[in-house]
């Protein structure tokens, strides 16, 4: 009898800690904040990419103007996002024979949301795609549509205020992004900055 | 004054002789590095957009209960056309094969697809006369069955691993000295017609889904080409007529054996899996190193 109690204090202490377990790992789920205080409500990030380029073997794509528009807001904890808008100009191919013709991003809005991967602060950007028409006589993708989809992850600077996107940092937040049906790299360095409420003040992902 | 003229006639030959070499270099002007494989595109024509060589190096043809693995490469090889809302038509190759006829091996040989023990008296006499002689060997040939503008390729469903990439109308050539020259399964009024995808297919019963792959692609030439590897084409929702043709004289013997033997060869009953590595180039961009290299 003595033995059954004994068992039953035992399974309740582990859950206990069970659970004590889960909300650290909750609590420690990473939130936007400004001037290390907790996003309350809304805030929209607005800004351009210094540096963004896409590349399937054999043929890279850059974009000199990159924009984008992401609201961001923290839900139950955790900082959560949803990129509105995305225009693309001045795109231009590493390939004498390519042109961009048309580029585009789709099916917006894309959601996102702040994870920690190892002890580096993440911004997952999920359901992208990106319809891009090539041009030029000479260039083979004439013709055809290339479709850039997927999530990709992109780590967070709080000194310099930027999301990272690369091969390490998609490869470290367990995303990808795809075209012509196979895993590509794309690489981009974005400021976040507010640019409503919150404007000039120190963003930081923690 | 003979002398001279016969100078002058001389150097005029020659004159002429050496327009006429400079002609016929200038005829063959030639393709070079990446672009070798296009030489029997018919690039020349400025309707031709792009330029296709596919080798198909494995993969296996189902037909009924026979499973012909590919063994021997196949090629397929022409020019595309404008595409029009995504497909686009084909032109076939300039030396006239389109689609290389490589003969596969049949597993069994000839007692797979005639055995002796269900054949009539006469049959079972001839087929011991071919196994006696070591003629017992039987090939599988895919030949195309209508000409090459019934080809369809759709580059977008190629890449996006979704919908038809390639229809190819075919006929399946079986050779042996025992089934004469015209045994055939397809023909140009009743071929078989594979819609394959790099996508999952739709098959009615008793075949089941399968899943193709567009594979890895590399941009060569600066764009100018896209070399796919590991492309894997499927299709088996697709039908095949009887076999025509087989036995020559005895064809009316030999022909319901084989048939008999192939089994059910309606859609549901029969797969195509073409493991292939793919070129594609640009029509212009093939002129163009064709003019540079005269």
């Amino acid at each position: 009898m003595r033995t059954k109690s004994t068992a039953i204090s035992a399974a309740l202490a582990a859950l206990v800690v069970l659970c004590a377990m889960f909300a650290t790992t909750a609590s420690a789920a990473p939130a936007w904040k400004f001037e290390t205080k907790s996003l309350e409500g809304t805030e929209v990030i607005l800004g351009g990419a210094i540096e963004s380029s896409m590349t399937v073997p054999g043929l890279t794509t850059k974009c000199e103007d990159f924009l984008y528009k992401l609201t961001i807001e923290n839900a139950s904890g955790t900082g959560k996002g949803s990129l509105t808008e995305m225009p693309l100009y001045n795109c231009t191919t590493n390939s004498k024979a390519c042109t961009v013709g048309t580029i585009g991003a789709e099916k917006l809005p894309w959601a996102s949301h702040l994870a920690t991967f190892g002890t580096t602060n993440y911004i997952v950007i999920e359901g992208v795609k990106v319809a891009i028409y090539y041009e030029g006589e000479e260039c083979v993708l004439g013709e055809t549509l290339v479709t850039v989809t997927g999530s990709a992850g992109g780590s967070i600077d709080n000194t310099a205020e930027t999301a990272t996107f690369n091969a390490s940092t998609l490869s470290a937040s367990k995303t990808e992004l795809k075209a012509l049906s196979q895993k590509i790299e794309w690489n981009g360095l974005f400021p976040t900055e507010a640019f409503q409420w919150h404007r000039e003040q120190a963003l930081s992902v923690s | 004054m003979q002398m001279h003229r016969t100078r002058v006639v001389a150097t005029a030959f020659f004159a002429l002789t050496l327009a006429a070499l400079a002609l016929a270099g200038s005829a063959q002007a030639k393709l070079v590095g990446n672009y070798t494989k296009f030489a029997q595109c018919p690039y020349a024509s400025l309707e031709v957009k792009k330029c296709i060589y596919s080798t198909t190096e494995s993969g296996e043809v189902v037909l009924g209960s026979k499973k012909v693995p590919i063994e021997k490469p196949v090629v397929l090889q022409g020019g595309t056309l404008k595409a029009v809302e995504g497909n686009a038509g084909f032109v076939g190759a300039t030396n006239g094969i389109t689609l290389s006829k490589a003969p596969q091996n049949v597993p069994g040989g000839l007692l797979g697809i005639v055995p002796e023990a269900s054949s009539p008296a006469l049959v079972k006499t001839l087929i011991k006369f071919f196994l006696e002689n070591s003629l017992t060997g039987v090939n599988s040939t895919l030949e195309l069955a209508e000409p090459a503008s019934e080809i369809v390729v759709s580059e977008n469903n190629l890449a996006a691993e979704t919908g038809v990439a390639l229809k190819l109308p075919v006929k399946v050539h079986l050779e042996n000295p025992f089934l004469g020259k015209s045994c055939f399964v397809g023909s140009s009024t009743s071929p078989i017609i594979w819609n394959l995808t790099t996508g999952e297919t739709s098959p009615p019963a008793p075949n089941t889904k399968i899943k193709g792959k567009a594979g890895f692609i590399e941009f060569l030439e600066e764009g100018r080409i896209a070399l796919t590897k590991e492309n894997v084409l499927v299709d088996n929702a697709w039908s095949a007529p009887a076999p025509t043709g087989c036995g020559g004289i005895l064809s009316f013997l030999v022909t319901p054996i084989i048939k008999a033997q192939l089994g059910t060869t309606t859609a549901g009953h029969n797969t195509a899996i073409l493991k292939n590595t793919l070129y594609i180039a640009s029509g212009a961009a093939v002129r163009k190193n064709n003019e540079e290299n005269p």
